[in-house]
């Protein structure tokens, strides 16, 4: 494994880069102001081959690989997070789909994904503590067509833009958690309705909200993988969902310390520029490390992937450490700022907004330290 | 279908350039390189031309051996091939210079039906080199152009002058270079930036081109470039009356001696 | 939980109370809009909540230190933007307790027996935690002294009665040509500028001062002249504990909050883990401690000892574990963390680190504690205790 990046995954770094400067950059405060879903950046992030990147080039995609995945998000991340939070959500069905999927699923979905024709959503959490126990569960039930869903999937990233969702389903309502399965669901299907949009502390316009199943009838040919495999492909894929999200987090950390810093060149107290003042510097030393340590962490966990190599371990160690340092990077640069820092006439307060949305641990909240010490404890 | 050559200069970010307070010298270390601005509008409008109409598109180039770093950003904006020349010399050869080894390398790799360059680099701004490049070929050069179009062997182009635009028509191959006007370079999408590396790019020995040693010397030698710090008075205007801000900004440039 | 007294107690249950029926259900929407509500003095108006700090020859309640704390602390539990006004209030009148003359005490705290409310207006462009390198001036003129400059990120300044208003007399001397004027609310020249819009305590007001040519009486001066770094310092020592009681309501929210969704999320016969169990004993033991360093500066005070230290410790402590706190709550909350209440508890506490002297200031000044030579033990008693 190298940390080093190959010229193709910088060349593509610093095209998300340029891209975000032309397209995401004079859209990003208002889309935090107005909660707007950026649909015109979105078919520009689509004609630039970002939906497909890591897709199989006989579905169209890009085939570029997670690493180059992750330079993308954290790049776009710097100037748009609630962009890049749509790339990844939109990556998230589209993994499963390529790695679950039958010839047939793959052929009717990956193209229109890849060329983002098609934006996707995945679907997993729900109200009560953990996928598949609680009231208002996805529950699944056979017919003679295939199945019936009917129940309550929450906060969907994506809910309402996309054209398909991948949903897990308990198909039996005693073995409860154990009984997931994988489903894919097009938004047009009948009984399906988005619930009202959230309102997100941060990373506004990535539109979430509650997707509701009042029996919408499926196809067999619907399941995603064997009726068992729900809760791998749910792993799996949240697996890759915290490798995105820390690329989320860091890029949205760089852009703060970058920002404070040159901030601290050029605020004048006690008669000199606070950067030359200890407390100042070691608080962006601090932030600096913490960025570059969770970049190489969620690297590295992107190049086993790239290697087709188990990485959910590493995955659950990057959120783990995001999970204790990822706001820190935020609420530190924001203090180098002080009063300025906390004015929303500058741009800080909506990257402190948004960063704590890349580090969220959806219920159950202690999945990285199970995933962890199961692998140790083995 | 035309064959098209655009050259171009792999210049430092001058965004990255720090000025020293101290002597006004260029502080040069944190620099990245770039393509010249101009030259970005020309390799747009060459692949722009290719795209409607067939044909291919060279890219060439002459610098220090870090033009090696600007192969696959190049290629992965339209051409279909790129010729480089990394020579040390580069840092200090002028417009002569350049052109000279411009010309020995097309001498090589043409004939091109049309050299597409931009109107001056980013860095030194010559606007010698398409000129010059015309001469040594012995083909027209059509500059300032803020518009092209290629109908068969016919070149019409928009120049953008002092008080007026003229335009020009050429018949058969012929040197142009191009202002920003001309084109919006659109950011390449990632298939092609993953697709530079399967295109050929070939490095041209400088001792291959058959060029004199005296062809080498530059004539015009750069002593020492020096950063211009612009000073901010830093005079705030904040009454809570509008007209009184703008009645003291109005008296205080006056003082300055606008008028 | 701290040994309150059967009165503390008293008043602690109607000021949890007045939160619960005038705070809680409105706080959400004013951090949506921004604004701050008048309605909020209105409310208090009965209790005299806002003189809470005023001496009772004066109308006021005057409540002690640690009385004071408790009340901010119910009040930073419903709304962290609604405690800064009162505990803004509270740090501008502190400045007229320790230097005012009988005639501007009366000046100063008989609007705020009424429900009305002041300022505190040291904080400028150029001085942020270089409190003392304002620019604004205040030349005498006969009886009187006339103000210029401008003074940003005050609160409460668009609703205040009474202002104290920090100035150069003398520019030649630096911070020790600072002087400290009580400046009211309507005087020619003295206008209100940009009002911020920011992350957090949304509800709280928080705008520029404009002063062009603001004549007021020369016995509007509080202290002697070049006193106004001295009375300051003063009043930040004594105010900084409020900021502690405001974080402390916040994160004990931020538990509270945490615990009830927790509690609704898991079926009766089910628990969190274990790793989610420490998670909240953690938060509960950082609460707790903070809250008892809180109550030792705040019984320090009440003793009549010195206290400065302990101030600058309490702020740090309190308002670091605050921005802790709230942050892991939004964490462990996930989604419905992020599109809830319970962020804007996150987007609140960030401020607690920075107003009133950021928490790097403050370490300034318990270092100097540290790290200055031990002084013999001195014994206090001055008259009765």
């Amino acid at each position: 494994m190298s940390i080093l990046l190959t010229e193709e995954q910088e060349l593509i770094g610093q095209s998300a880069r340029d891209f975000a400067k032309e397209y995401l950059e004079p859209i990003a405060v208002d889309m935090d102001h107005t909660g707007q879903y950026p649909a015109a950046a979105v078919r520009a992030l689509a004609e630039h081959d970002f939906l497909g990147l890591f897709l199989q080039g006989e579905y169209g995609g890009a085939e570029a690989g997670y690493v180059s995945l992750v330079e993308a998000v954290e790049n776009l991340s710097r100037t748009s997070a609630a962009v890049a939070s749509i790339v990844v959500n939109h990556s998230l069905a589209a993994y499963a789909i390529q790695r679950w999927g039958d010839p047939g699923q793959k052929q009717d979905c990956l193209p229109a994904l890849a060329a983002g024709r098609t934006l996707g959503g995945f679907a997993v959490f729900e109200h009560g503590p953990t996928p598949g126990v609680g009231p208002d569960a996805l529950q699944a039930t056979r017919t003679p067509e295939g199945w019936a869903l009917k129940g309550t999937k929450a906060y969907v990233r994506n809910a309402g833009v996309a054209g398909l969702y991948v949903v897990l389903a308990c198909t039996d309502p005693a073995a409860g958690a154990k009984s997931l399965a994988a489903f894919i669901v097009g938004a047009e299907a009948s009984g399906l309705a988005v619930g009202p949009l959230a309102e997100t502390m941060g990373l506004k316009g990535c539109p979430v909200a509650d997707l509701v199943f009042d029996n919408v009838i499926l196809a067999e040919t619907a399941l995603l993988g064997g009726i068992t495999d729900g809760a791998a492909i749910a792993a799996e894929t949240l697996a890759l969902a915290s490798v995105a999200e820390a690329a989320q987090t860091v890029g949205i950390g760089q852009a703060a310390v970058e920002h404070a810093a040159a901030y601290a060149r050029t605020r004048v107290q006690f008669g000199r520029p606070i950067a030359t003042l200890q407390a100042i510097q070691t608080l962006l030393a601090e932030t600096a490390t913490d960025c570059h340590l969770a970049r190489l962490g969620l690297r590295a966990a992107a190049q086993l992937l790239d290697q087709g190599e188990p990485f959910q371990v590493e995955a659950a160690m990057v959120k783990q450490f995001l999970a204790r340092t990822g706001a820190k990077l935020l609420i530190d640069t924001v203090q180098v700022e002080g009063g300025f820092g906390y004015s929303e006439f500058m741009p800080l307060p909506r990257l402190f907004r948004d960063i704590a949305g890349t580090t969220l641990l959806e219920a159950p909240a202690d999945y990285p330290e199970k995933t962890i010490a199961a692998r140790l404890l083995a | 279908m035309p064959n098209i050559l655009v050259c171009y200069k792999w210049v430092l970010n001058e965004q990255d350039i720090k000025i020293r307070p101290d002597d006004l010298s260029l502080d040069t270390a944190r620099a990245k390189g770039k393509i010249s601005d101009f030259d970005r509008n020309a390799i747009e409008e060459a692949s722009l031309i290719v795209e409607q109409q067939g044909g291919t598109v060279d890219a060439l180039s002459y610098g220090t051996p870090a033009v090696r770093q600007s192969v696959k950003d190049v290629l992965s904006r339209g051409p279909n091939r790129l010729l480089w020349i990394g020579d040390p010399g580069a840092e200090v050869a002028d417009a002569m210079v350049i052109a000279n080894v411009l010309a020995a390398a097309v001498r090589k790799a043409g004939p091109y039906d049309l050299i597409l360059c931009g109107e001056g680099s980013s860095d030194m701004f010559y606007q010698q080199i398409p000129a010059r490049l015309a001469a040594l070929l012995g083909l027209p050069c059509v500059t300032f152009v803020q518009k092209l179009t290629l109908e068969g062997g016919t070149l019409l182009a928009q120049r953008k002058l002092g008080d007026c635009t003229e335009l020009v028509s050429v018949t058969g191959p012929a040197v142009v270079s191009v202002l920003s006007e001309i084109n919006k370079p659109r950011i390449p999408s990632l298939k092609q930036v993953l697709g530079a590396a399967k295109k050929p790019s070939e490095e041209l020995a400088l001792e291959s081109l058959g060029l004199a040693p005296e062809d080498l010397i530059p004539k015009a030698v750069r002593k020492s470039p020096k950063g211009f710090l612009m000073n901010r008075k830093n005079v705030v205007f904040k009454e809570s009356d509008a007209a009184a801000n703008v009645a003291q900004l109005v008296a205080s440039l006056a003082a300055e001696g606008l008028r | 939980m701290s040994i309150l007294t059967a009165e503390q107690k008293q008043i602690q249950a109607e000021a949890t109370a007045f939160v619960a029926k005038e705070i809680i259900p409105f706080a959400a929407e004013f951090d949506r809009t921004g604004e701050f509500h008048p309605y909020l003095l209105d409310a208090a108006r009965e209790s005299r909540i806002f003189a809470m700090a005023v001496p009772k020859a004066y109308g006021g309640l005057e409540y002690d230190a640690l009385t004071q704390a408790v009340v901010l602390e119910a009040w930073g539990y419903g709304c962290a933007g609604m405690g800064t006004t009162l505990a803004a209030s509270v740090l501008s009148m502190d400045s007229v307790l320790v230097a005012g003359t009988e005639a501007q005490k009366r000046m100063f705290f008989e609007p705020m027996v009424r429900g009305e409310i002041g300022s505190f207006g040291l904080t400028e462009p150029s001085a942020g935690s270089d409190a003392g390198n304002g620019k604004s001036t205040a030349v005498r003129v006969g009886d009187e002294y006339v103000l210029n400059g401008s003074k940003c990120w005050i609160t409460n300044g668009s609703y205040s009665t009474v202002f104290v208003i920090y100035a150069l007399t003398d520019p030649a001397a630096g911070m020790k040509g600072i002087s400290a004027f009580i400046v009211e609310k309507g005087t020619p020249g003295f206008t209100i500028g940009t009002v911020d819009h920011k992350l957090g305590i949304r509800s709280s007001n928080t705008v520029e001062l404009l002063f062009k040519d603001v004549h007021i009486p020369a016995g509007n001066l509080l202290g002697k002249e070049g006193e106004g770094m001295k009375i300051a310092m003063k009043t930040l020592d004594m105010a900084r504990p409020a900021i502690a009681s405001l974080s402390l309501g916040l994160a004990q929210r931020a538990l509270d909050e945490c615990v009830k969704h927790l509690q609704r999320q898991y079926p009766e016969k089910a628990q969190p883990g274990q790793t989610l169990q420490f998670k909240l004993a953690d938060m509960k033991i950082e609460i707790e401690a903070a809250r008892q360093l809180l109550h030792h500066t705040m019984n320090l005070r009440d003793a009549g000892l010195p206290y400065s230290a302990e101030s600058a410790m309490t702020k740090t402590n309190a308002a670091d574990t605050a921005m802790k706190v709230t942050t892991q709550a939004v964490q462990l909350m996930g989604s419905y963390g992020y599109t809830s209440g319970i962020a804007k508890l996150m987007r609140d506490a960030k401020i607690m680190q920075i107003y009133e002297g950021t928490n790097q200031i403050q370490r300034l000044v318990i270092s100097r504690a540290v790290l200055a030579p031990a002084r013999p033990a001195v014994a206090v008693q001055k008259g009765g205790n």
